[in-house]
């Protein structure tokens, strides 16, 4: 029995260790693109931080997610609480066992004043703790702030629980979704970007069939694909084809994403594309490093996903294939000439605020103060690029990492995840981009894409089935859609998978959504 | 959790009790050096057994509720669970994975290590030993990785082969029919070598005289295999195939949660996997400890079978 009771807790341990090393190799794409952070908008300079000297240091413990093996050093903190009269005490923990950390910090009442949570997935299992009262509710307090209130209110709106709002955000662009194509492949064969999803099709079609490495061997396939719906090719495909995020509205109902027919032309367009293997066979078991390696070796020569993997992509595939020059490429219409694709919710992590570790709604806002003053680019610089001649240098207006790259990731990294807001809201620099692609993506495409995205309508929304068995629904639809593009089954076993999905909780989840939306 | 930790009440001893004492008292050295062992099983393997608890609650990790404070539900996550539609798949997923697993994998170190005492040459019986237990240090990510760069259909080795030899490709990864054999060649790849070292420790204890009687007796090698080899070791073979039942349903998560797709979850969920989506993932502790206690149950249930078994056929067992 003794051996038996600590199975349970070893299931437990290795099943959530698993996880967090599921969950880290998508943090580490996280981190590849906010290491570059985007924005176009104008930078809004902000006034001078007004810090008196008169007064106390104010003392402020934070507890968040490390993404390096080690403790950053105290030069940044430093700067950071002179430039906004605190004293700060951070506590870092390895984002790999964070989640953990977080339980048990919190179920022994021990979060400090200002925590940070690891990433959107931990938000969602926040709520209901934070519908317990357990954390302050800040929304009233915004508006005396003036930095704070520069804040995207629609971001700020996904972030609600129930319809109030108890925490700050660290923003990420709200769509990035596009192509990365073999620019070098597609003037080889005579192509021009593609600006269709047909002219995508034949885009593949050629890089498959036209030999475009021109070496007189069959070894090149269109799209390198990998084991997930959302964030490799199939989510942003069914944007192009007016598939809704997640959920849409059909006749004033809520429904999720697969009830509409335009994610079944998506599920046909994806499969005719295997089936004339003019991408990866395996995709399903493709994990994203053996995808990307198809990319970086001349295989393959289209990558769907976010635009501003292009920096990583090209620097491999130029030191396999020295001549590869690559483009990026997005508003890609569907068949009926429509524009569209899908948007994020806008941020990556949220700070709250601990009841049990802030005592009263001054000292509240003093912490909302410090925030305040995080939010004008001169401690926004400090704390995302670091110190100014050291860790970055400024070219154009625009934030030059210094070359010394170890340097400044084992310095500044650490404080960097932590910065709240983005860009256009904090005034901190934009990145200073060299490949002509990402800045192709950055400055164009981008911004382009903002206007034309899709929001989940249901990132505000509750719904207890979701919340009690959503990933377990989910999976649901998930094996349906790939049976349904390796065709195991046809679109009737796909109806069935929808009705089993229903049965299961489903239904209860469209109802409780479309009440949750009245 | 306090209550749980009672201090002895001090009263006059009586006589038996003094006796003991002084037992004690005199082999109070043989105590303190197992204390660390006992204190050992009490912190890590007891202790944490009351955190079952919270299978019959609506656990939440917060202040003010915990352990002790959470709403008693009763047998609400059991309920779940068994009526739960694919849940008699997944059990017969799981056991159908133990069954293989006691079939094929078990008896591999046993003519392994067999085979590995007959050769003459140490310098090769050592190499060749380390050679094969080398594996276990893999974690099933790299294997699983190796497997996958040499099964794929996109350029895998052995797909290249077939179609050279002029056969189809075959879909390892992603058919529902070459899960399971995928799964057992792996556990064999990794374990088989690993599992060796104990048999032949126990080979290696075997008295000569033995096989020197049974020489004189006329027997050959496969003889001397047959009736002194095996016979020597079987109460370490079946001790160790209890130890294995009792993990009948630690069939790997990490494994068996990077084989799993969607084209082959029919065949491959099982109830640890199933915890991980349906309990973990979602942050459901009670619902994952609901399964996780009746996962020990059954283990427990076979355990004991096994080892009565063992008895019936006259062996020692595990306790």
């Amino acid at each position: 029995m003794t051996r038996k009771s600590l199975s349970i807790l070893m299931t437990a341990m290795l099943s959530i260790s698993v996880f967090m090393t599921a969950c880290s190799s998508k943090s580490e794409e996280k981190q590849s693109e906010e290491t570059q952070g985007s924005k176009t908008t104008e930078t809004t300079q902000t006034e001078q931080a007004d810090t008196p000297k008169s007064e106390e240091p104010f003392p402020i413990t934070i507890m968040l997610p490390l993404n390096i093996a080690e403790t950053p050093p105290d030069d940044i903190k430093k700067e950071v609480e002179k430039l906004t009269n605190t004293k700060l005490t951070y506590q870092f923990f390895p984002a790999d066992t964070y989640e953990e950390k977080l339980t048990a910090t919190f179920a022994t009442g021990s979060l400090p004043q200002v925590t940070y949570l690891k990433n959107q997935a931990t938000f969602m299992s926040m709520k209901e703790a934070i519908k317990d009262g357990q954390f302050w509710e800040i929304g009233p307090l915004l508006s005396e702030f003036p930095n704070l209130n520069k804040l995207k209110p629609e971001i700020l709106n996904n972030t609600k629980v129930d319809g109030k709002l108890y925490s700050l955000y660290i923003g990420r662009p709200l769509a990035r979704q596009g192509i990365i194509y073999r620019k070098d492949w597609a003037d080889a064969l005579g192509l021009k970007a593609p600006e269709t999803t047909e002219d995508l099709y034949n885009m593949m079609k050629a890089f498959t069939e036209g030999d475009p490495d021109k070496n007189g061997k069959n070894d090149t396939i269109g799209l390198a694909d990998r084991n997930d719906l959302v964030y490799g090719a199939f989510k942003t495909i069914a944007s192009w084809f007016g598939t809704p995020n997640n959920w849409g509205d059909k006749d004033g109902q809520l429904l999720p994403e697969f009830m509409f027919p335009q994610y079944i032309e998506s599920m046909d367009y994806m499969k005719k594309i295997r089936n004339e293997k003019l991408m990866n066979q395996d995709f399903l078991a493709t994990s994203k490093t053996d995808q990307t390696s198809l990319f970086t070796s001349g295989k393959a020569g289209v990558y769907i996903g976010s635009m501003q993997d292009v920096d990583s992509l090209n620097k491999d595939l130029i030191k396999n294939v020295p001549t590869a020059v690559v483009d990026t490429a997005a508003l890609i219409k569907g068949p009926e000439g429509q524009q569209s694709t899908w948007a994020i919710p806008g941020y990556n992590n949220v700070v709250l605020f601990p009841k049990s570790a802030v005592k009263d709604e001054a000292e509240l806002k003093k912490i909302l103060a410090y925030f305040d003053k995080m939010m004008t680019p001169e401690v926004a610089n400090v704390m995302y690029w670091g110190i100014e001649g050291v860790h970055y240098s400024v070219v154009d207006g625009k934030a030059k990492v210094s070359d010394d790259k170890e340097k400044v990731e084992r310095e500044v990294k650490g404080y960097k995840d932590s910065v709240i807001g983005e860009p256009e809201t904090n005034g901190m620099y934009d990145p200073l981009n060299t490949l002509p692609a990402r800045i192709h993506a950055d400055s164009e495409l981008i911004p382009a894409n903002e206007k034309i995205a899709i929001a989940d309508p249901t990132a505000a929304l509750d719904s207890a089935t979701f919340a009690e068995k959503g990933a377990q629904l989910q999976e649901i639809m998930t094996d349906a859609t790939y049976k349904y593009m390796y065709g195991q089954i046809d679109q009737a076993g796909f109806e069935k998978a929808i009705e089993n999905w229903k049965s299961r909780g489903g239904q209860a989840m469209i109802d409780e959504y479309n009440v949750s939306n009245k | 959790m306090d209550q749980v930790v009672e201090m002895p009440e001090m009263k006059p001893m009586p006589r038996r009790d003094r006796a003991l004492a002084k037992r004690i008292w005199r082999n109070k050295w043989l105590y303190i050096m197992i204390s660390p062992g006992v204190l050992y099983f009490l912190i890590f393997k007891y202790f944490p057994m009351f955190g079952l608890i919270i299978a019959f609650e609506d656990y939440k990790p917060y202040p003010g509720k915990g352990i002790t404070g959470s709403e008693w539900v009763g047998l609400k996550h059991f309920h779940r669970l068994f009526t739960e539609p694919d849940f008699l798949n997944i059990l017969g997923n799981t056991l159908t994975l133990f069954a293989l697993n006691l079939v094929f994998f078990f008896p591999i170190p046993i003519l392994l290590s067999l085979m590995l005492n007959e050769v003459r040459l140490s310098v090769f019986k050592r190499t060749f030993q380390t050679l094969v237990y080398l594996p276990h240090f893999m974690s099933w990510v790299i294997i699983v990785s190796i497997s996958f760069v040499m099964l794929t259909m996109d350029g895998g080795i052995i797909n290249s082969l077939l179609e050279y030899f002029g056969f189809n490709k075959i879909n390892f990864l992603l058919s529902p029919d070459w899960f399971r054999p995928v799964y057992i060649l792996q556990v064999i790849w990794r374990e088989a070598g690993w599992g060796t070292i104990i048999y032949l420790a126990a080979i290696a204890s075997i008295d000569p005289q033995l096989y020197e009687a049974a020489r004189m007796d006329g027997a050959g090698r496969l003889r001397q295999m047959w009736h002194v080899t095996l016979p020597s070791i079987r109460s370490v073979i079946v001790v160790l195939l209890i130890l294995k039942i009792g993990d009948v349903l630690e069939l790997g998560f990490e494994h068996v949660y990077l084989l799993l797709n969607s084209m082959n979850r029919d065949v491959a969920e099982i109830i640890d996997t199933y915890v991980y989506t349906a309990g973990l993932r979602q942050g459901q502790f009670s619902y994952s400890a609901a399964i996780g206690l009746f996962k020990s149950v059954i283990g427990l249930v076979l355990v004991l079978f096994a080892n009565r078994l063992a008895k019936r056929m006259g062996e020692e067992g595990i306790y």
